[in-house]
């Protein structure tokens, strides 16, 4: 099997961490959520796989390369214009950017699986192929039922006994929808799809081609069947995400790093007394950083690395991008600090320069340099934390 | 620096009419409220419902005054939205003010 992953939106509802990153590489943990997709695809014996990329595409390119590294071949179909040395997106939808790649070189000529690069999943492709093979379908998506309150948020589908798709329903309100079962996005193909796919427009598979599919007469199929689903659509998506595999609640993901006291991970060269820091698991703590003496940490949270977590900081369940400085002035609580915003995990944040805030969060490589309103709430917070 | 005042008893109440409160506003705050701590003890009630923004001048501004208040005064806050609420607590300046939701509350906060 061949493989497309789909990674070139623009993460508008995880902004404002997409305004740094682009979805694929936020990461669960360590690691970027495409890297555990690229992963478990090889893991069911796909070898080849493109990538459609936009919105701050170099960084993906520049993760994963050829692909040789993680045991595959990747490349990337770029959707967009280099503008004054900047890349400019321009998505094309999912099905426009499939068949761009196919106008292109006819990569796809067998049985290919597409999926979006922004949610962990370990679906059995396997059982998913023979289902596919079994019912002749030209295309399968894989199916999942949901909770009534939840419908809304999806593309709901309804099957008869054989697992033939007979109704469509795009984002449908609870009382109107069909049933509880929802496409996840993630496809399995027949080539013959691409004539069903105008070329050189904007094209979307759940709203366009697969109306267009039914409406042509042919028969599409779904298969509901469990497997692990970690969305990371929206930032209280990811921080709820977040919080679910540091408590060990996701099958198949193993915390990075060595345990080094109970709950506590942590990557290497890490400088911090034991004896001398209130630790609270479960907790990663990542390469270079540094927690000084009487500060507090409670998870789940995640530190990255090369942070500085000062003498009598507090951090309680956050997730701290690579390079973040907290002060010993700082109290920060359930916050998720990315690319100089201090974000909460409804999604409201506050720009760490804007908000004049460097006093209690920063970027590690910068210098320490306080104004003198600053310097007066590090003394007036400080004279608190004594009293 | 635009600030509403009125009275409730002899509370008074000030709403901040700036939806940003940031460095430029801080000393012209620091100033339209000088003349409510010069005489004896006061009870203020500060709504800030109108403000979307507020900085760490801003909040300084607000340390200072509440510094500067005359012995046996009170200063209660009220009126606190995102992302301004997160700046108090960020802070910790949540536990240096008393903040109250509605300006209501603040008055029936205030002892006397």
């Amino acid at each position: 099997m061949k493989a497309m992953i789909l990674a070139a939106g623009k993460g508008t509802r995880v902004r404002p961490i997409t305004n740094v990153l682009p979805k694929p590489m936020i990461p669960l943990v360590r690691k970027p959520v495409m890297e555990f997709l690229v992963e478990h695809l090889r893991g069911h014996g796909v070898k080849e796989l493109v990538v459609n990329t936009s919105h701050l595409a170099p960084m993906i390119e520049h993760y994963f390369r050829d692909g040789e590294r993680f045991g595959v071949q990747m490349a990337y179909s770029f959707e967009g214009n280099l503008v004054k040395g900047q890349v400019e997106g321009k998505a094309i939808g999912s099905a426009g950017g499939m068949k761009k790649i196919q106008d292109f070189s006819g990569f796809f000529d067998e049985t290919f699986v597409v999926l979006c690069g922004d949610a962990l999943v370990d679906v059995d492709f396997a059982e998913v192929l023979r289902f596919h093979r079994s019912r002749k379908s030209i295309a399968t998506l894989v199916l999942r039922d949901v909770p009534a309150e939840d419908v809304s948020k999806y593309g709901v589908v309804l099957t008869d006994s054989t697992g033939r798709i007979t109704r469509f329903q795009e984002k449908p309100n609870r009382e109107d929808a069909v049933s509880t079962t929802i496409n996840t996005g993630i496809y399995l193909f027949e080539p013959e799809i691409f004539r069903y796919i105008p070329s050189g427009v904007e094209f979307d598979i759940g709203g366009q081609l697969l109306p267009e599919l039914v409406r042509a007469g042919q028969n599409i199929f779904g298969l509901a069947l469990p497997f692990t689903w970690v969305d990371i659509g929206s930032v209280p998506d990811y921080w709820e995400a977040t919080q679910l595999l540091l408590r060990g609640k996701v099958t198949g993901f193993t915390m990075p790093g060595r345990e080094l006291r109970p709950g506590v991970h942590c990557g290497i060269n890490v400088q911090i007394d034991w004896d001398r820091v209130n630790i609270v698991g479960p907790v990663y703590i990542g390469s270079s950083t540094s927690i000084g003496n009487g500060a507090t940490i409670i998870g789940p949270s995640v530190i990255g690395s090369g942070c500085v977590v000062q003498p009598g900081a507090t951090v309680k369940e956050c997730i701290l991008a690579d390079y973040t400085r907290v002060t010993s002035a700082a109290c920060l609580e359930q916050k998720l600090i990315f690319g100089n915003k201090c974000i909460d995990p409804s999604g409201s944040s506050l720009d760490i320069a804007e908000a004049q805030i460097g006093w209690l969060v920063e970027d590690a490589r910068k210098t320490e340099d306080l104004s003198e309103t600053e310097m007066q709430l590090v003394d007036e917070v400080r004279a608190l934390t004594a009293s | 620096m635009q600030i509403g005042e009125r009275k409730v008893g002899d509370k008074i109440i000030l709403e901040v009419l700036e939806s940003h409160f940031g460095a430029d506003k801080a000393l012209a705050f620091k100033n339209a409220l000088g003349r409510h701590l010069e005489g004896g003890p006061v009870s203020l009630v500060l709504d800030l419902a109108k403000v979307d923004f507020i900085d760490s001048s801003g909040l300084g501004a607000l340390l200072s005054v509440l510094k500067r208040m005359p012995k046996g005064s009170e200063l209660v806050i009220c009126g606190t939205k995102e992302p301004v609420s997160s700046m108090f607590k960020l802070t910790r300046m949540d536990r240096v003010f008393t903040i109250c939701k509605t300006v209501d509350d603040a008055v029936s906060t205030l002892s006397h």
